[in-house]
């Protein structure tokens, strides 16, 4: 046997297997450092203001009541707006129409605009409302969110209804169940927590989007739920913010960023407990 | 019960009176866990050099466990543990020092499901004689051409060695990986239920290409078809619930069992 | 015509009408709530042409006063209102490619860890760990990047850069200083790091797929764990991994927020990685609102249409690709 051959060999996989360690340390080590940070610079800023002030002008102390409040209300339209249009959607490429073409075309569809650039939403949604109205506005903000949610939504509904038995389905049929009547009382019963689980990861997902409401709903320094004018929303004021020279107006964004990274973790966690305890039941 | 009132295979292979036989693989006191689960209990069997000894048994009876003892293929799953004596030609298998990969070039295994590599027809083959050695294109052309010769499959596939290995019918891509288990010239081969994934030609085919291959190597081969072991085995280890119950030549194990699960067993009673 | 339901059985002539208006609310509801979901379903479609009709009217403006032309001047001018838009699409390109050409081989690595070489009690944990990267919003890579990385790029990886390739032809220009700390390179870093979760667990994902066999014929011929990797967990994973590279990519190219705070804003393409530059979604980010003039506005739009255009390409690819894998999976 060439032992030299098999020397390099051995050699070669101690080096790759090296290299693979040093892969993940390095992944880690990222994920580390930028949550240290975060928690280091965005904690030290944390506070009872920061939930219960205004956002300041640069120079004087302030919080992030606006933008909190903004961003909560936004969000929750756009789920109102984005969650019954996806669930129907694929409530119908789960049942009506599992294998016919029009679901095809929509499943395709609907994963490119999964990951399409979230900033091309914000023009379309800007060309359509904004540049129509005339105005900036806080539906239009909702509206571009809703058009993030809406794919999410359809692609775990579409998943969690295909995953409902078809003995399920056949049994509510054989008591006289009309269709729509077995998917509302049966499917969705039991696909209820991946469903709500999707809804939870849409929510994290928009909870962090910037560019969509760079020029939908803009900004708005001071409180206003008028959602017909600008309305101010988190991640929008933490780039205005932390890309200005002022100190006080860096800290607020930090701790803005904090506050964002502590929601969609939060959301992330319930999403993975109810996964776990739908694997379970 | 008298054995001759139910069918009882024919068996073709009998030992002449003073053959030598030399124990290529001695095992003893093997015992094997998963986890807590004791799944093999004091085994003591030898493996004679160029015979073939088959393993029978139930499902669930420990064989193909024991199998993959041999070329320690149990080391890639973290809860399996082995202990006890494996010795090939007096080296403990066993042991933390063995190197692995020399341990399993030296011991080839054909599996259940034929497994070709994602490669042409040509790489599967030559893809394991590069590992060992530096051959010239010429070389290695010729050894890829022999192992397909000796697994009987190189008319089939001569004008084809570009194509990929999964074009093959099932009987095909089972001979190709003999043919890549010969290539690398190992000293034992283990047949891990080589044939129940296939039609009886191919089945037919491989019976005869291990009887040609046991003039080269020692080989043991697990299967589920007593006719299957009688046909192909020179001696034959029967075993149940993690035991070997009983192991001799086959001759005798098939005609004059001395253990009453033994005789149960070939005559289909139950398993 | 009488039900079936209704025929034969004790009823009343009264019941029975009763019990007809009910099946025929519920028929028509049926239908209705059919309807309905079949409507919902077509919406997607609309959303889509709805995105892409709007960006190209919005586009028109800029397209009818520049032509082809608007693809490859680099001039970006809003006074004189003559716009190129070559500096953003370089700059797109060559942060996608540096975070594309780190990412991959990192995350191929690390999914080869958590599949070959991960004891079984820290594969949960890590995976979590990816999962956690992957949901961190971009605006706080953003910041993090502004105010953590590119400092520390600028102080002590790239005057270090700078001087190592010195010397060296081609590398000298590609890494010429001054150290910035901001500019294309420090984007294409910070996108790699965004890319990476994708990738890894994608790959993780496919790695995990190959049959155990498989791998188990390639150990009992004496291969070594790279060895198995390389010659048949690779290749036979090929189609999943490569769907899951263009996903990232098609992800990098679109990302704003964490490319804005750290491309420097500079509509130009320089020889330099380490200097300034400007991709497509941070030139939109940082000049919509301001943007006056019909002519502006209708190039910045243009922008977004290439990019659209160049991201809808890439992940039509990549979703055919894994289509193709779990077909062949699956049947």
């Amino acid at each position: 046997m060439d032992t030299a051959l098999y020397a390099k060999r051995r050699r070669r996989n101690v080096i790759t297997m090296a290299l693979a360690y040093g892969a993940t340390g390095f992944g880690l080590s990222w994920l580390v450092l930028i949550l240290a940070v975060l928690l280091w610079e965005g904690f030290s800023g944390l506070s009872l203001a920061v939930f219960t002030e205004m956002t300041p002008p640069p120079g004087s102390a302030g919080g992030l009541l606006n933008p909190i409040v903004g961003s909560l209300v936004m969000t929750i339209i756009a789920v109102l707006i984005g969650t019954p249009l996806g669930m129907l959607a694929g409530t119908y490429m789960a049942e009506y129409g599992r294998y016919d073409k029009l679901t095809m075309v929509v499943r395709f569809i609907n994963d490119i605009l999964l990951s399409a650039p979230s900033i091309v939403v914000g023009l379309f949604v800007y060309e359509v409302m904004v540049a129509q109205m005339g105005h900036f506005s806080g539906w239009a903000g909702a509206v571009s969110l809703a058009v993030i949610v809406v794919p999410v939504v359809v692609r775990t509904t579409e998943d969690m209804l295909t995953l409902v038995p078809d003995t399920l389905r056949e049994a509510a049929a054989s008591i006289g169940l009309p269709r729509s009547l077995m998917i509302q009382k049966v499917a969705y019963r039991a696909a209820r927590a991946g469903m709500i689980t999707g809804v939870l990861l849409a929510v994290a997902r928009i909870s962090g989007e910037t560019a969509p409401l760079l020029f939908t709903a803009l900004n708005n320094q001071f409180w206003s739920l008028n959602l017909n004018a600008p309305v101010s929303s988190l991640p929008v004021v933490i780039f205005q913010f932390a890309l200005s020279p002022y100190k006080d107006w860096q800290k607020l964004a930090w701790t803005g960023a904090l506050i964002i990274t502590l929601a969609v973790l939060a959301l992330s966690i319930v999403a993975r407990i109810l996964t776990a305890q739908r694997k379970t039941s | 019960m008298s054995v001759a009132a139910i069918t009882v295979p024919t068996v073709t292979h009998s030992l002449s009176k003073d053959e030598e036989l030399t124990e290529k693989i001695s095992v003893r006191n093997l015992d094997f866990f998963y986890g807590d689960h004791r799944a093999l209990k004091s085994i003591s069997v030898p493996l004679y050099r160029g015979k073939v000894t088959a393993f029978i048994g139930p499902s669930g009876c420990g064989k193909s466990t024991l199998l993959r003892i041999l070329n320690r293929m149990y080391d890639l799953y973290p809860n399996q543990r082995a202990t006890g004596h494996v010795t090939l030609d007096s080296a403990n298998i066993l042991a933390p020092s063995q190197d692995l990969n020399l341990l399993r070039a030296k011991v080839g295994m054909v599996f259940q499901k034929p497994t070709p590599f994602p490669m042409t027809i040509f790489e599967n083959i030559a893809f394991g004689i590069r590992l060992y050695e530096r051959l010239s294109k010429s070389e290695l052309d010729d050894r890829v051409r022999h192992a397909l010769e000796r697994a009987a499959l190189w008319d089939e596939v001569k004008d084809k060695l570009g194509a990929n290995g999964l074009s093959l019918s099932g009987g095909q891509q089972q001979r190709l990986c003999i043919a890549r288990t010969v290539a690398v010239r190992p000293e034992v081969i283990l047949f891990d239920e080589p044939c129940s994934a296939l039609d009886p030609i191919s089945t037919a085919k491989i019976e005869e290409l291990i009887d040609e291959l046991k003039d080269d190597y020692t080989i043991a081969i697990v299967t589920h078809n007593m006719q299957q072991a009688a046909r192909v085995s020179d001696f034959t280890a029967f075993m149940y619930l993690g035991e070997l119950v009983e192991f001799g030549e086959t001759t005798r194990i098939f005609t004059t069992p001395n253990d009453r699960r033994t005789q149960d067993y070939i005559t289909g009673r139950f398993g | 015509m009488v039900d079936v339901a209704l025929q034969g059985t004790g009823i009343s002539s009264a019941e029975q009408v009763d019990r007809a208006k009910v099946l025929q609310r519920l028929r028509l509801s049926d239908v209705a709530f059919r309807h309905l979901t079949r409507f919902a379903a077509a919406t997607v479609l609309v959303i889509l042409g709805g995105i892409i009709i709007s960006l190209v009217w919005g586009s028109l403006p800029a397209l009818r006063a520049f032509g082809i032309s608007f693809l490859y001047e680099e001039v970006w001018n809003p006074v004189t209102e003559k716009f190129g838009a070559i500096a953003p699409i370089y700059g797109t390109i060559v942060t996608s490619l540096i975070a594309m050409l780190i990412a991959v081989p990192v995350g191929l690595f690390i999914a080869l860890f958590l599949t070959e070489l991960c004891p079984m009690w820290l594969r949960r944990p890590i995976g979590i760990a990816i999962e956690l990267l992957a949901g961190i919003p971009s605006i706080i890579y953003g910041i993090w990047g502004l105010f953590v990385f590119a400092p520390f790029l600028q102080q002590h990886v790239q005057p270090f850069l700078i001087a190592l390739f010195g010397e060296i032809p081609i590398l000298s220009t590609l890494f010429a200083g001054p150290p910035y700390g901001i500019g294309v390179f420090t984007a294409g870093l910070i996108l790699a790091i965004m890319v990476l979760p994708f990738i890894t667990s994608i790959s993780r994902d496919v790695f995990e797929a190959v049959p155990p066999v498989l791998k188990e014929a390639a150990y009992g011929l004496g291969c070594t764990t790279w060895e198995v990797a390389r010659y048949v967990v690779l290749p036979y994973t090929r189609v999943g991994v490569i769907g899951g590279v263009m996903l990232g990519l098609g992800r990098a190219l679109g990302e704003t927020m964490a490319v804005t705070f750290v491309i420097g804003n500079a509509h130009r393409i320089s020889g330099s990685l380490l200097a300034p530059g400007t991709t497509i979604s941070a030139t939109i980010a940082n000049e919509f609102t301001e943007a006056v003039g019909d002519l502006y506005t209708s190039a910045l739009i243009a922008l977004g249409l290439i990019l659209f255009v160049i991201t809808f390409i890439v992940l039509a690819i990549a979703r055919l690709l894994l289509m193709r894998l779990n077909a062949r999976v699956g049947g």
